[in-house]
């Protein structure tokens, strides 16, 4: 018989007050399904194949996929990783400065998204100097906003 | 310091200092008990922090996880070929041995990565704080140095070694 004086108890008592990470997202976020995505991830590769990508940023961080689920997330994710490869090193720290505070911080997300996956970890330059763009707009408030914050991309 | 290497230290710098905020934290699960939340195996997620990647290419990362009250702070140093990889081991091995002397060090690296820091609040409240991340963007600095270092000795003493040693079979 298991050792029943090993049982975690607090577990099964629904008032017990502990947490996981379901409990944490915000309830109210705004389901995107995987054909909704679509049309989405098409507009983004259009405007970076025309080399409109201050529009292509602006799509990037105005509406982030937060309610969807991990596969959409990342299909649209390569997507926003493609944007984020192909502008030039130099015209970053323009369309960076262009990005409002709440913008920043999608950005920033899918900065360290980027960073954490082996085909992003292939372009880790570029990443790295996006980051060090915005860092050095706006410090460190980004990134202690990113920690903290519940919605993921 | 070369070009690509500024951009990964200043990411690193940043996402330290926004993760060394640290405060007492008595542990929620156990009475009396005061542990880092980052190492147990945690039941209360409000606790933990995103966890931060940073990474210049896919052999040189660093990946902080952040929590109410400990960061730990995992290392890949860059290991090009054979002989970087077993002098990074026995590098970190020797340091680690040694943990107790460097306050911060873990004495097992996470899965994956060549060597770890868990920082508490007992630090941060001890040490300055700004002091600790220099530390750490020193470390990897230095680090890399040394490695290069360590294989061209270690190149020319074989070779020395080798001349010395076959020279017995020249006529």
């Amino acid at each position: 018989m298991e050792d029943w004086r090993r049982i975690d108890i607090d577990a099964f008592d629904p008032d017990s007050g502990r947490l996981n990470a379901e409990d944490l997202t915000p309830p109210n976020l705004k389901v995107v399904s995987a054909s909704e995505i679509e049309p989405r991830i098409s507009q983004l590769r259009s405007a970076a194949t025309s080399g409109d990508f201050a529009s292509a940023l602006q799509l990037v961080t105005n509406d982030p996929p937060y309610g969807a689920d991990e596969t959409t997330k990342t299909r649209y994710f390569e997507a926003v990783l493609s944007v984020l490869t192909q502008v030039r090193q130099a015209e970053i720290a323009n369309l960076v400065k262009q990005l409002s505070l709440k913008q920043v911080d999608v950005l920033i997300k899918y900065l360290y998204k980027g960073m954490s996956v082996p085909e992003g970890q292939k372009q880790g330059g570029i990443l790295l100097s996006w980051f060090e763009k915005v860092t050095q707009n706006s410090g460190v408030a980004p990134v202690v906003r990113y920690l903290s914050d519940r919605r993921t991309v | 310091m070369s070009q690509s290497l500024r951009p990964y230290l200043t990411a690193v710098r940043y996402s330290l200092q926004a993760a060394l905020n640290l405060t007492n934290f008595s542990s929620q699960v156990v009475e009396r008990h005061n542990r880092p939340e980052v190492e147990v195996p945690n039941t209360s997620a409000e606790l933990l922090l995103q966890p931060m990647n940073v990474s210049r290419n896919e052999h040189e990362q660093v990946l902080i996880e952040p929590s109410v009250n400990s960061v730990r702070v995992s290392i890949k140093v860059k290991q090009a070929d054979e002989i970087e990889q077993i002098l990074v081991h026995k590098f970190t091995r020797f340091l680690e041995q040694r943990a107790e002397s460097f306050y911060v060090l873990r004495r097992v690296p996470i899965e994956g990565f060549s060597i770890s820091f868990l920082i508490t609040n007992k630090h941060t409240e001890t040490m300055n704080t700004e002091k600790l991340v220099d530390f750490i963007i020193d470390f990897m600095e230095e680090v890399d140095k040394e490695i290069s270092e360590m294989k061209l000795f270690l190149n020319a003493r074989a070779r020395f070694v080798a001349e010395a040693y076959l020279g017995e079979f020249v006529y």
